[in-house]
């Protein structure tokens, strides 16, 4: 059973970087809970002071919107953390997750996570490092979510064209900054092709016909007696043509 | 007097595609099985004998000869099916009953008939020769652009005109004039074809907008093309290239003309 454990901490991004030996203890302090759907794991407001692992199922991540309805801000499965910081910060949970479907989840609580880091304050520099270079990669996504916006507000769309390329939709916890920015690549497409259209709509607009001109050209044309015998030449050839095709 | 349809192509500037047009349009008529002749009055700037094959060596008589009274507009004929089967596209207009009546394309010829002028009425017997002797269903012809007077004459005559624009400011000005003259002289059938649409935009959107202002059909929106631009000057490009798009919008002109009864 800990072993079972310890082979699920590893594939968390804050435990990856602890030895096997390390990961034993801590999956000895960890507790196991059975969820049935529509459960509720954490309720938004509440005291902050465990992190879970999904085990097996599915959970919704929602809030409330501005009318009180709900709002899934995201879902989550197998293999994914919830409630990490709480480990290390005091603020309230931020949302809610419920069970979609039947769950196992494992519930490492804060009490228990303060005593290893006293027995073993060597881990809590691994999590640091971890912690920092989650950081370090949302902070370049960060800053290239920044030079996009910039580019965007001075009408340049160009790095849409050889950008598509380096976007993957990232599943796991630490994608979360690449989900974000693959999501604000789509929205700048997306304004982009409204923009392009709407241009369009402008350009067709402005084919305008300039009527008096129109009026003038047609009459300097037609105000000539060339003009006007052919008028006539063209009636009487019609008619005539006519007449042949009754006949 | 024969019941053959004059059709005249029209644009009010240069450069809006129009002799390629004509060209491509006489082509699929006659690939249609009609008797179809093609007339270039563009006579200060001839240029589509070039895209039926035809150079100064294979030029025979010209309408110039016909307009100075030195032949009959039968000798004037080149018999296309029969002769012009030389490149990819032409090659599908051996044995079809398509006759080009070029303008002379030797400088001496063209500044004289400028210098000297030519009696409009003339020319409109030849179109009426042309359409009696070779029992033509179909006479397209080649205007100049502008509204001179053999243009003017083309149009007047015309059972079927059609205009050429490209979506821009200019044209449309012009073209407006164009469709004033055209009803002020009871033209029965006026088709508008914009060419040269860039892809960027929505062809149905041009002719809604095309269609909205000038109270005319729009037969095709063509788009601007590459392709078009390079082989264009050679061939018959619709036949060489039947599956491209600038060809299929092509083939749908050519259709409403064919629906005209």
């Amino acid at each position: 059973m800990t072993e079972d454990i310890s082979n699920q901490l590893k594939t968390s991004f804050l435990f990856r970087g602890l030895p096997a030996e390390t990961l034993r203890a801590v999956a000895q302090k960890v507790g196991t809970h059975k969820l049935a759907e529509g459960d509720v794991l954490i309720r938004k407001g509440d005291e902050g002071d465990s992190l879970f692992m999904i085990n097996e199922g599915w959970f919704k991540i929602v809030t409330q919107d501005a009318q009180g309805g709900e709002l899934i801000i995201n879902q989550t499965g197998p293999g994914e953390t919830i409630g990490e910081m709480a480990l290390l910060d005091e603020a309230p949970r931020s949302a809610t997750v419920i069970a979609l479907s039947n769950a196992k989840v494992l519930e490492l609580k804060k009490d228990a996570f303060q005593e290893i880091l006293d027995q073993r304050p060597d881990i809590a520099l691994t999590l640091i490092r971890s912690f920092s270079s989650r950081l370090r990669f949302s902070t370049t996504y960060i800053e290239k979510a920044i030079d996009w916006s910039q580019k965007i507000a001075a009408g340049d769309y160009s790095f849409t064209e050889n950008t598509q390329a380096i976007m993957k939709s990232g599943g796991s916890d630490d994608d979360k900054a690449a989900q974000l920015l693959s999501a604000f690549f789509k929205m700048v497409k997306s304004v982009k092709a409204r923009e392009d259209e709407l241009k369009q709509k402008v350009e067709k607009l402005s084919l305008q016909i300039d009527e008096a001109r129109r009026k003038r050209e047609f009459e300097e044309i037609t105000n000539t007696d060339f003009y006007a015998s052919l008028k006539e030449q063209a009636r009487q050839l019609r008619a005539q043509r006519k007449a042949n095709e009754e006949e | 007097m024969s019941k053959g349809k004059i059709v005249s192509i029209h644009s009010f500037r240069g450069g809006t595609g129009k002799s390629n047009t004509t060209a491509n349009l006489a082509a699929q008529v006659a690939l249609a099985g009609k008797r179809v002749g093609v007339v270039d009055t563009d006579i200060q700037s001839p240029g589509i004998h070039v895209l039926f094959g035809l150079d100064e060596n294979k030029m025979g008589k010209t309408l110039n000869d016909f307009l100075h009274g030195k032949c009959t507009i039968g000798e004037v004929a080149f018999n296309i099916g029969e002769k012009a089967a030389d490149a990819d596209g032409r090659a599908k207009l051996s044995g079809m009953n398509l006759w080009l009546f070029p303008s002379s394309i030797r400088g001496r010829e063209i500044s004289q008939i400028l210098r000297e002028g030519y009696d409009v009425n003339l020319l409109n017997q030849g179109f009426q020769g042309m359409l009696k002797e070779l029992d033509l269903d179909y006479l397209f012809i080649d205007t100049h652009p502008g509204l001179n007077e053999e243009t003017l004459l083309s149009i007047a005559i015309s059972d079927i005109l059609v205009i050429i624009l490209r979506p821009d400011d200019q044209d449309f000005q012009g073209t407006a004039v164009t469709v004033d003259i055209a009803r002020s002289l009871d033209v029965p059938n006026l088709l508008l074809m914009v060419n040269k649409a860039l892809p960027k935009y929505n062809a149905a959107d041009i002719k809604q907008t095309v269609e909205e202002n000038f109270k005319a059909s729009v037969a095709g929106v063509l788009p601007l093309s590459f392709d078009m631009a390079e082989n264009a000057s050679q061939d018959i490009f619709s036949l060489r290239f039947p599956d491209h798009e600038w060809s299929k919008a092509l083939r749908g002109v050519s259709q409403s003309i064919l629906e005209i009864k």
